[in-house]
């Protein structure tokens, strides 16, 4: 079945694959996905927890600020198997985003960067409710101005915010329990809410970094979360393919295997080479990590690739489900949830193709 | 040993692709370049041929000692892209793809002393003598029978889609020697026919592109030496399956959807379609969809690199190849608009684009080499496990 490939000398890669299916072992990432949701709630608080304490909110930070400093490799190996465990914390928004953001900057991260290693919540505010970038307005130290698709609202400790001063892009952090700052929560399609965040005169903490800094902070930010988001798509591909299998070669009609009839046959064929293609684009792009220029094509590929064959593929195994998989209680239709929000997030691929289109023929 | 042979696998793949690039791009001849015809005929690409002969580099993997080059399946990676990104013509290469690793691994002592190197020499020239009438995509249930008299073997049959047969002088056959076997393929045997035997006759059939490049061969009490069977009588269907080795990865190479996206750039540039955000549209998808099909051509390479072996998973690429081959081709017909009941070239700016070629060009991929619906059939049960009942 299909898995992203990728070189593991010293099995690192593997040791983060085994860790995962551990957890997913014992958390049931299908339970806490019904549960979460049934709560309204933005997180697991005791998945999270787990997941921070053996490393993970800190996987991408850099080791002087005390994460674990991996690359792009691991960080492919890590989220790919959190889609196939189905554990469905955000941890590409809440632990990637914010670690590489943070490590980014060349300013004292230290506090921030502990919080977030110990499973603090640290969610960023930089987007409005169409996704595009909306910087709040900062002045005289204090915010006001909105932000939304905000994951991990609820449950944040701080929230990291691009504003905007005197013209010039900066970056700040606020406390949650700032007076001035509200949250609204709408549930999202995977189990966990999403937030709005108003800020009226809130006072922030002191200015992280500005300018050209700070743009270019969010680019790396942006990219490397497209690539777990990429990852975990195709994790997510790839496990609802084996569960379809295994599902179509069970089920019995007429006699025979549903899996046996070629109509049926040729459909998951189709939707495995789906998969493989999704898993070769994202190992495509975590081989050119060290490769600036080629590495941020290859990652609008990739997450352009993964988000339609996760969205295809689990569409597709919801059908063979039958009326089975039109069901609440079949764990197919969660996996289809997740697709649908992840391959939402930070892009779709319509938009990513375009973009690379656009650099391609730019240069 | 040729004299300018070397150990090539001993170098970088970096310092091969240098090397031999050199000396393609200095020796290849320009009007054979990018050529109209994916199948030339011998004669039109003949002094391509012997000048690859003199140099040693005809036959990329045939072992050093049978004239070849002893490539590994990188280095034949890399011989295949350059020659690829060069613009070469393809040879007519059944002598050197099909016969000779053949007989190689599984031919006489004799036959390798008499056919190999008239294979080198361009004086053998070989067709492909698979297919029949009623057995394409069922090859097994084949019937062109070959009768044992004496020393020889006696042919009655017909075979079809015999790719550049009329411009051939030998065919590798497969006949049936037995019709009674328990299975269709237990009865098959592989035999090295000369195609100007009295009782064969050769008849082109015109392609979609108005070109012959493949044939009917009928064999009419053709008489062959029992010494031209390859292999055992009866076990010629293992033999043929034996010869597709690492091999099966060029079935996906991008080559053709990637030269074929250059002509629909081309024309969309000049006919201002970039300007069409529904064109950008779906030109972004192919564009993409033949990028990512580069990086899942690297992750079956990258095995062979690493001396492993492919799977049956390797024909997803000749699946999506294929495919992506034929839907650019249908995008550039779009593009050309009314152009598009033109049969010849369309101009571009100081060039042309072969929009109508390739559009009826890329219809033949998905079916040779085991048609996409064979493909996906065998998918099926080698690489996912499907149940038959």
């Amino acid at each position: 079945m299909p898995i992203i490939l990728l070189d593991d000398p010293d099995s690192t890669l593997a040791m983060l694959r085994d860790s995962v299916a551990t957890l997913g072992a014992r958390a049931d990432g299908a339970a806490t996905f019904r549960r979460r949701r049934a709560a309204a709630v933005d997180l697991d608080p005791e998945t999270w927890a787990s997941m921070a304490a053996a490393g993970w909110a800190g996987l991408v930070l850099p080791e002087a600020a005390g994460g674990m400093g991996l690359g792009a490799a691991e960080l492919v190996a890590l989220a790919e198997a959190l889609g196939r465990a189905l554990l469905t914390e955000p941890f590409s928004t809440l632990a990637v985003f914010p670690s590489v953001l943070l490590g980014a900057l060349d300013a004292d991260i230290d506090a921030l960067a502990e919080a977030l290693i110990g499973g603090a919540v640290l969610p960023v505010l930089w987007q409005g409710l169409r996704g595009e970038v909306r910087p709040l307005a900062l002045a005289d130290g204090r915010l006001t101005g909105e932000a939304h698709l905000v994951p991990g609202a609820q449950s944040a400790q701080v929230f990291l915010v691009l504003a905007e001063e005197a013209g010039e892009p900066v970056l700040v952090s606020v406390e949650a329990a700032s007076a001035g700052l509200r949250v609204h929560s709408r549930p999202g399609i995977d189990g966990a809410t999403l937030g709005s965040v108003v800020l009226h005169d809130a006072v922030a903490g002191p200015v992280l970094a500005r300018g050209a800094a700070v743009t270019d902070a969010f680019d790396q930010a942006i990219r490397m979360t497209r690539l777990a988001l990429a990852a975990e798509l195709a994790g997510i591909a790839s496990r609802a393919l084996e569960i379809t299998v295994d599902y179509t070669s069970n089920r019995v009609q007429f006699a025979k295997t549903i899996a046996s009839f070629q109509a049926v046959q040729h459909r998951l064929v189709d939707m495995w080479a789906e998969a493989e293609f999704a898993c070769s684009s994202v190992a495509n792009a975590a081989t050119l990590a060290d490769q600036p220029a080629a590495f941020a094509q290859a990652v609008l590929a990739a997450k352009a690739r993964a988000g339609d064959a996760a969205t295809a593929i689990t569409r597709k195994a919801v059908h063979l489900h039958g009326a089975m998989g039109f069901t609440d209680q079949c764990d197919i239709g969660l996996y289809l949830k997740r697709a649908i929000a992840l391959n939402a997030t930070l892009g779709q691929p319509e938009e990513l193709r375009l973009a690379f289109l656009d650099a391609e023929r730019a240069a | 040993m040729h004299p300018e042979q070397q150990d090539w696998n001993a170098l970088s793949d970096e310092d091969f692709r240098a090397i031999f690039r050199d000396w393609v791009d200095a020796n290849c001849p320009a009007h054979l370049r990018f050529m109209r015809k994916q199948r030339p005929v011998f004669d039109e690409v003949a002094e391509w041929y012997h000048a690859l002969a003199r140099k040693g580099w005809l036959s990329p993997v045939w072992p050093q000692e049978w004239g070849g080059m002893g490539l590994n399946a990188a280095k034949h990676i890399v011989y295949v892209e350059e020659w690829a990104r060069l613009g070469c013509p393809r040879i007519p290469d059944h002598g050197i793809g099909l016969t000779g690793p053949l007989l190689i691994e599984f031919g006489t002592p004799e036959q390798k002393d008499f056919f190999l190197p008239r294979i080198l020499s361009g004086e053998h020239v070989w067709c492909q003598g698979y297919s029949e009438p009623n057995a394409g995509s069922d090859l097994a249930s084949l019937r062109t029978s070959a009768v044992r008299e004496g020393d020889e073997f006696v042919i009655n049959g017909q075979k079809i889609w015999t790719t550049l047969a009329h411009c051939a002088n030998w065919i590798l056959l497969l006949a049936r020697t037995d019709k009674d076997a328990p299975k269709p393929q237990n009865g098959i045997t592989v035999l090295l026919v000369d195609l100007t035997s009295p009782g064969v006759v050769v008849r082109p059939i015109p392609n979609l592109r108005e070109e012959a490049d493949f044939c009917e061969v009928f064999l009419d009490d053709v008489r062959v030496p029992a010494k031209n069977v390859v292999g055992q009588v009866n076990g010629g269907w293992a033999l043929a399956k034996a010869v597709l080795g690492h091999e099966r990865i060029f079935l996906g190479a991008p080559s053709r959807p990637e030269y074929a996206l250059t002509r629909l750039e081309m024309l969309a540039e000049d006919r201002g379609a970039f300007d069409d955000p529904a064109f950008r549209s779906r030109y972004a998808k192919l564009r993409l969809d033949l990028y990512d099909l580069g990086s899942a051509f690297e992750r079956f390479a990258k095995v062979l690199r690493e001396g492993g072996t492919l799977g049956a998973d390797v024909s997803v690429l000749k699946l999506f190849c294929s495919e992506l081959y034929q839907r650019i081709t249908e995008e550039t017909l779009a593009v050309a608009g009314e152009e598009a009941r033109f049969y010849d070239d369309l101009p571009v700016g100081s060039g042309h684009v072969d929009a109508m070629n390739l559009f009826l060009d890329a219809r033949a991929p998905a079916i040779f080499g085991g048609s996409n619906e064979i493909q996906r059939n065998i998918l099926s049960k080698a690489v996912l496990g499907l149940p038959s009942r």
